[in-house]
């Protein structure tokens, strides 16, 4: 089963659910897929051993070739290309590696080399969770890439845990396609509110089945909790605002360890879930 | 010589706009006809590399002169890679810009005085 854990709003605790129901959970295999901010090893504290590079093609230009025709910089739909007075100045950060310079180039002055986008890092924590994580080069824009990369590895007939990135859009998406199901957290707020609407749309364009967790409770208002009693939406936990659990997050530790009853807690949201999911 | 100038609007009276790759308009002017055009930015929408694209029109539009509020270090290079001499963190109106320009009152901006992404959201 996949199960990703998601929100729209960014900091309403995806990480810490999904660490902490693998941690319950035991056995499973743990992906961070917020491949631009991938902070769930702070908590599992896995002992990386194997760290691959994801690459992608970059063009290069060759100056005694080229005649600074423009075509390709009137290709790039991404602007990585410009052309000024004789010379092709190339933007690698905003590249995209789709070869359309080298394709439109008449003098045949483009070549192509690989280039490291990112890495993919494999581990394992305690008590048995295979552990991975894409971890984006920092100032490029192809977090879709180091993620396809992470699918390679979604291991069969187990439970793997997707930590995704915040927001609704193509990286969301991405992380969330083959999901079973869906954990949509949120915090009970206005703005927690309107991104889980818009969360909640997008898994229903997608036919991914979800329910919610709402964190920080206690805080905001009750608008989260009517919503989804309104639309029989269920709430799988709610986590209270509570300063001893924030203060065990920053120092990198678990809720289990803050309070063991979690786990059970968790394991139930497990058993929920597992009568609601896909196929 | 053609002068391309960040404009929040299509006329002389409109302002310099503070950002070059994400400005709604440029006012493209001829100081030896005293004629003048508008384009709209195609760039300002882009999801990256605006002031990439802003400077690659400039430069197709035969632009010798760039007065702006801002400029990136992309635009920056593309600009000075195509010996296109640009002013920055000039306010006020278009017409005022290249009145002054006329007068030779203008420093040349010698580097990017904007980090990356300034002009965005």
């Amino acid at each position: 089963m996949i199960l990703s854990v998601a929100s729209g709003k960014g900091g309403t605790g995806k990480t810490t659910v999904a660490v902490n129901l693998a941690l319950s959970v035991g056995f499973c295999q743990f992906m961070d897929y917020d491949v631009e901010a991938p902070n769930a090893a702070f908590f599992l504290k896995p002992d990386i051993k194997h760290i691959q590079k994801v690459e992608m093609k970059h063009p290069y230009f060759l100056k005694e070739v080229c005649n600074a025709c423009g075509k390709c910089a009137e290709f790039c739909n991404f602007n990585a290309v410009a052309v000024a007075g004789d010379e092709v100045i190339f933007f690698p950060e905003l590249c995209h590696g789709c070869g359309g310079c080298l394709l439109v180039c008449p003098e045949g002055a483009v070549r192509e080399k690989d280039v490291e986008i990112g890495k993919i890092k494999k581990g394992f924590s305690k008590p048995g969770i295979n552990f991975y994580m894409g971890d984006l080069k920092p100032g490029y824009m192809r977090t879709i890439s180091v993620q396809a990369a992470l699918d390679k590895f979604i291991e069969k007939d187990i439970l793997i845990i997707i930590d995704c990135p915040p927001g609704t859009s193509c990286p969301m998406v991405f992380s969330v396609k083959d999901s079973d199901y869906c954990i949509l957290v949120t915090e009970p707020t206005p703005y927690g509110l309107n991104d889980l609407l818009i969360s909640i749309e997008v898994l229903k364009d997608m036919g991914i089945p979800y329910g919610v967790i709402i964190n920080r409770d206690g805080i905001g208002n009750d608008e989260v909790e009517n919503y989804c009693r309104k639309n029989n939406i269920k709430i799988l936990l709610k986590i209270p605002n509570d300063m001893e659990v924030a203060k065990y997050y920053s120092r990198g530790e678990s809720m289990l360890d803050y309070d063991i009853s979690w786990k059970g807690k968790f394991e139930n949201i497990l058993k929920e879930i597992k009568k609601d999911v896909r196929k | 010589m053609k002068v391309g100038i960040s404009s929040t609007g299509t006329s002389l009276e409109s302002n310099v706009d503070m950002r070059f790759g994400r400005c709604p308009y440029f006012i493209i002017y001829d100081t030896e006809s005293n004629d003048f055009e508008h384009i709209e930015n195609q760039s300002r929408q882009a999801m990256g590399g605006a002031g990439i694209q802003a400077a690659q029109m400039i430069i197709d539009k035969k632009v010798g002169v760039v007065i702006t509020g801002n400029v990136g270090p992309n635009a920056h290079r593309v600009l000075g890679s195509a010996n296109i001499k640009i002013y920055s963190g000039i306010t006020g109106t278009v017409k005022d810009a290249i009145e002054k320009l006329k007068k030779d009152e203008f420093k040349e901006t010698a580097g990017p005085d904007v980090p990356s992404h300034f002009g965005t959201g």
